[in-house]
């Protein structure tokens, strides 16, 4: 009955029903967008999340950190690796008259942070260099050709990969930590975590070792907080969006609170005449939100398809893999917006089933 | 056998500032198989009587009783329980359902009963009525006078006990209406049922085993 009377003027139901998925389509589709973008920015990060890196702070006695801090450090992680390096800039020149600035890093276990292209990366880095990738194309260098730094010749061992991440492919240098002699000690301190610890729980200990009281002798970042951070930031983010989303559903519901009011008014005889036949005022009340109901379940599964089309366009932009969308992750929205739109459509139903159903018949057949 | 009976039965509303006596004091009854027809001018309180009657309204004072039962003081939900089991209407505008067939109409009363199917019932009634051959017809495609056909097999679906008809004739020519007249009186005695008419027509005075007046408010 519920369906014949919606089917009775369908561009009303049609137009009803379009509120509803645009209501769901926009909760659910922000809904997913915020976890698509969460999702690409904390990929983007994600290889680094085990790393912890150390650096003077702004009350360390000489800006670099010395060999003594770093046997410290090698004994409160002793599992994790513990790479120093000494940084630097320089110019480098190829044959043929071709310039790049370059990143110079001095570090001796190589293999530790790099990964090569061609060539080895040897554990100890004692007379050879790595250069990365975009360096050794627009200098025109392979494997095996000589680089000078300071004064000092040394061959090319490797060519690093590019990486993604931040500071990932820019224009690197990498030496034997001797080359850069000018420096007694190191700029900074990477510590690959190893499986048995968190970055935040090795941050802990180096903070407590090193910064005593207000004093910060070393600076130890992580990225696992920034990512937390950020993490937190997209919650945020995404509640916002949600809230937008949830107030076209909420237009959505006025319109449909209208439209079954316009139809119950219209419909006065009708449901007179059924009261008079001896319809009971329940089984009116139940009609009427019936068809309220409808509007919400129609309206809810064509925003839900509509949503998780979105949804897929979405992934493929910003992370490559459509079919992440699936996940309950971004798949929870989809749900909730079809949920919040029956729920709404059923309460905006109430009130005029509830007038139908309380309508006198002898009113009702009077006009 | 008494099916209805009203007793002293008055009805006073309220409109704006005023108070309107429609009912004055009303005694009626309508006996199993007799066709009564209450006749009167406008504003005469045709309508409210048969609302009366038709437990579609509370008297301000009197009695009403349904098969002997005092339905007076009934609730609203109890007096639908009796409209559903005991009473048929057949109205002036038939008020069928536009998008339900004849056969679905003619079912309507009982369609949210459950485990009940009425199917056999309806569509049996039709062919009494003479429609066996537009079942699945919707009202758009029926005539006056089918229509009215339809409604009245309608108020027969639950086998009641009285048919109130409010000018069944209203809207149907001469010819017509006395055809339905014809159904009406076969009907009453097939079924063994009250009928109570309100009219103007005086086709139905003919018809009628008895006719009542009702003037300003009071049976003549």
């Amino acid at each position: 009955m519920a369906w014949r009377n919606l089917g009775r003027n369908r561009v009303r139901t049609a137009l009803a029903t379009l509120g509803i998925v645009i209501g769901v389509v926009a909760i659910a589709s922000l809904g997913i967008a915020g976890v698509a973008l969460q999702q690409q920015a904390t990929s983007d990060l994600g290889g680094l999340s085990d790393e912890v890196t150390v650096t003077p702070g702004e009350d360390a006695t000489e800006d670099e950190i010395t060999d003594d801090q770093v046997d410290d450090i090698r004994s409160l992680a002793p599992a994790s690796t513990v790479v120093p390096q000494k940084s630097n800039q320089t110019t480098l020149t190829a044959r043929n008259g071709d310039e790049q600035r370059v990143q110079v890093t001095g570090i001796t276990n190589a293999n530790a942070l790099y990964n090569l292209t061609t060539g080895r990366a040897p554990e100890r880095l004692q007379s050879g260099a790595l250069v990365s990738n975009s360096t050794a194309r627009t200098l025109g260098l392979e494997l095996g050709d000589p680089i000078e730094y300071d004064g000092r010749l040394y061959r090319i061992e490797g060519v690093i990969a590019s990486t993604e991440g931040f500071g990932g492919g820019g224009n690197e240098l990498v030496l034997p930590p001797s080359a850069l002699s000018t420096q007694e000690h190191y700029d900074s301190v990477t510590i690959l975590i190893d499986e048995g610890r968190t970055a935040s729980g090795v941050t802990g200990d180096l903070e407590v070792w090193f910064n005593e009281g207000d004093e910060e002798v070393v600076s130890v970042q992580n990225f696992a907080d920034v990512e937390e951070q950020i993490g937190s930031f997209f919650e945020t983010l995404n509640l916002a969006l949600l809230g937008i989303g949830s107030i076209s559903l909420v237009v959505a519901s006025v319109a449909i609170l209208n439209v079954m009011l316009m139809s119950t008014i219209e419909r006065r005889g009708e449901i007179g005449v059924l009261r008079a036949v001896g319809i009971r005022r329940g089984e009116v009340l139940r009609m009427i939100l019936t068809e309220a109901l409808f509007l919400g379940v129609l309206g809810g599964v064509v925003g839900a398809a509509l949503s998780v089309a979105v949804g897929l366009v979405l992934f493929h932009l910003l992370t490559d893999d459509p079919l992440l969308v699936l996940q309950w992750r971004s798949a929870q929205y989809v749900v909730y917006g079809f949920g919040f739109a029956v729920l709404a459509s059923g309460l905006s139903g109430l009130y005029p089933a509830w007038k139908a159903a309380n309508n006198r018949p002898v009113e009702a057949l009077r006009g | 056998m008494t099916v209805i009976e009203l007793a002293d039965v008055v009805k006073r509303y309220r409109t704006g500032a005023e108070e309107i006596t429609a009912l004055d004091g009303v005694d009626f009854r309508a006996e199993r198989g007799e066709l009564v027809t209450i006749i009167g001018p406008s504003g005469s309180g045709k309508s409210t009587l048969l609302n009366m009657i038709g437990l579609l309204d509370t008297p301000t004072a009197g009695h009403i009783r349904l098969d002997g039962r005092e339905v007076t003081d009934f609730s609203e939900d109890d007096l639908t329980e009796e409209r559903r089991s005991g009473i048929g209407f057949v109205f002036q505008e038939f008020h069928l359902l536009p998008m339900l067939t004849a056969t679905e109409n003619v079912e309507l009363p009982s369609m949210w009963d459950t485990g009940v199917d009425r199917r056999d019932r309806a569509v049996d009634l039709l062919e009494r009525v003479g429609l066996g051959d537009r079942l699945d017809h919707r009202p758009a495609e029926l005539s006056g006078g089918q229509s009215q056909r339809v409604a009245i097999a309608r108020s027969l679906i639950n086998e009641p006990e009285i048919l109130l008809a409010d000018e069944p004739t209203g809207n149907l020519d001469q010819d017509t209406g006395a055809t339905i007249l014809d159904e009406l009186t076969r009907l009453k005695e097939a079924e063994e049922i009250a009928i109570v008419a309100v009219t103007h027509d005086e086709q139905l005075v003919d018809y009628a085993d008895r006719v009542v007046r009702l003037v300003d408010g009071v049976l003549q």
